[in-house]
């Protein structure tokens, strides 16, 4: 059961990175530069899944988007369809678990751009999106990748909040480290091993690859 | 012509409440100078041009362009407005090189259409060189005729420009006063700028605007308001600085003199410079730098011993203000109330000035 894993990781691993990625930089963004009513109380619920228990992440997860959850219940009555037991499952639930590192990371990058800069831009026409895109992220890239590589790694190491949310079925919600899981428990080291390297390795280029995007640029004179 | 009335409040930070309360109108061509201390509300009443600031009320236009109405709860963006904002710390993208930063502002034309646009104005600025610098290998002077060129490069209805020579030493500052001055003529559009220097609101300023605490204290020609400051606020913001209008007579160069006349008929001599006779300049003496007599004092190293009378004599603090007329020309003196009551110094008593050469300096 080495290669489904692998399948079932990569799938839910790169589409959750992609998400957090989108979600998480939207959000930094308006964390960092809009003042809100709740700002910080919005900043608060998005950190939380960091400190909880992934466990009880995923119970939450379950009473929100369970088949009688608060979510769920009106989806399944109206379509037959419910979230739990599906690889959907394990990038919500992935999804979820990375975000704050994605936000923190992210906000306090867009917080260091010094706003000048942005003024700047929009005093020589540009709009706000295009600003956030030609000067706001460049100027914040670096942390931005930081998020991002954190969230691909949170990602790739959830257990406790897809087991609760999308369970354990091989080949179709089963990822790597839920595979290295039941490997153990069965007894078959050999296959635990590899996984484990396989998992290994793969975090390691990750990181690697982000330290090599994100060297600042060499001095040009 | 641009027309402001700006009124906002700020709650009291560190320094309790700031409220700004002016109107003004610039005209339509030609540099209007926003002068006055820091905290006076320059700075404030130029983002406030440039929406970076909401007033509280009023209303800004720019001709028949409404920037801002609080009536008619107009309130453009700061894109919709179409200025152009130089900025104190330049605030050059640092990611992009001096091409790119330029190209930004360029507004029409593709990728290649707006880098050729943004080496054309490089080039008016001689910056071809740099085009592939970065910002922070720039000298201060680059980045800031960057910067102009960025500004410039947008097409802007308006120029806004805060302190931007403020950064840069005296030899780059005067180069960038020639460039700044040039821009205005050939763009033909308003420059609203912002500084605490003498020496660019005399080079620049076609209108001058002294502000104090949020208000406007005084305004006219900066050489009108300089020199006859109607209200203490407005002659303790301009400076103790006497400043003269005048034109070169002659140079004598192996006595290390020039000779200059200001106003009609005051002859004054001054440290050589090789300016061209005729010459129209502006030279400055501090009050500090003057000295009082009762007699006229012959064997002297100081090159000019001015007849006058004191037509004014006020004290404040610890220091006594004379203003002494020569020849039709208004001397502002600074001495201490001991001197003015050993000498027993009354308004309209005859006396002498007495200037070192070197105590008279070029402004522009």
């Amino acid at each position: 059961m080495i290669w489904p894993s692998l399948r079932v990781s990569l799938l839910v691993v790169s589409i959750a990175t992609l998400v957090t990625g989108a979600l998480g930089l939207a959000l930094a963004f308006v964390l960092a530069r809009r003042e809100f009513r709740g700002k910080e109380f919005l900043d608060a619920v998005l950190t939380v899944p960091l400190v909880l228990p992934p466990t009880v992440t995923g119970f939450y997860l379950i009473v929100l988007l369970g088949r009688r959850g608060i979510l769920g219940r009106p989806v399944y009555e109206l379509t037959g369809w419910t979230l739990t037991f599906t690889w959907q499952a394990a990038v919500v639930a992935s999804t979820v678990v990375a975000l704050p590192l994605m936000i923190k990371s992210a906000r306090a990058a867009i917080e260091s751009v010094e706003p000048q800069y942005e003024i700047a831009a929009y005093t020589l026409g540009k709009s706000e999106w295009e600003t956030f895109r030609l000067v706001t992220l460049p100027l914040a890239r670096r942390g931005v990748l930081a998020g991002l590589v954190l969230s691909f790694a949170r990602a790739l190491g959830e257990f406790g909040a897809t087991l609760m949310l999308a369970g354990n079925i091989p080949g179709e919600t089963q990822t790597m480290p839920l595979a290295i899981y039941e490997a153990v428990m069965a007894g078959e080291d050999r296959r635990a091993f590899w996984l484990a390297l396989m998992l290994t390795l793969i975090s390691v280029a990750a990181v690697y690859l982000t330290n090599r995007l994100s060297r600042p640029p060499t001095q040009t004179s | 012509m641009l027309h402001a009335a700006i009124q906002k409040r700020f709650a009291s930070g560190g320094r309790g409440a700031f409220a700004l309360d002016i109107a003004f109108d610039a005209p339509p061509q030609g540099v209007t100078i926003l002068f006055g201390p820091s905290g006076s509300g320059k700075t404030t009443t130029l983002r406030a041009v440039a929406g970076i600031v909401t007033p509280d009320a009023g209303r800004i236009a720019l001709g028949a362009h409404v920037f801002f109405d609080s009536q008619t709860h107009i309130n453009l963006s700061i894109q919709q407005r179409r200025i152009g904002f130089v900025f104190q710390d330049y605030a050059l993208f640092p990611h992009l090189t001096a091409e790119e930063n330029v190209a930004f502002g360029v507004r029409h034309g593709n990728v290649r259409a707006r880098g050729e646009r943004a080496r054309e104005w490089l080039a008016l600025f001689k910056l071809s060189s740099a085009a592939n610098r970065r910002p922070r290998t720039l000298s201060g002077g680059e980045q800031q005729r960057v910067a102009l060129a960025r500004a410039l490069a947008s097409e802007p209805q308006l120029l806004l420009l805060d302190e931007p020579l403020s950064a840069v030493d005296a030899a780059t500052r005067a180069e960038l006063l020639a460039e700044i001055a040039n821009a205005q003529r050939q763009t033909r559009i308003p420059f609203l700028y912002v500084t605490h220097n003498h020496a660019e609101a005399l080079r620049l300023g076609d209108h001058l605007l002294v502000l104090h605490e949020g208000r406007i204290a005084q305004e006219g020609a900066p050489l009108d308001v300089f020199n006859r400051p109607h209200s203490a606020p407005v002659a303790r913001a301009v400076g103790t600085e006497n400043i003269f209008a005048g034109r070169v007579i002659s140079h004598r160069e192996a006595a290390g003199i020039t000779l200059i006349e200001v106003g009609e008929g005051c002859r004054i001599e001054a440290t050589y410079n090789a300016l061209p006779a005729g010459m129209p300049l502006t030279v400055g003496v501090r009050a500090e730098d003057i000295l009082i007599a009762r007699e006229r004092i012959t064997q002297t190293s100081a090159r000019n011993v001015l007849a006058g009378t004191i037509t004014k004599l006020s004290q404040e603090d610890a220091r006594s203000e004379l203003l002494v007329t020569s020849s039709g020309v208004n001397f502002k003196v600074s001495i201490t109330p001991a001197t003015v009551a050993e000498l027993g110094l009354q308004t309209g008593d005859q006396v002498y000035l007495l200037i070192k050469a070197r105590a008279f300096h070029l402004i522009t």
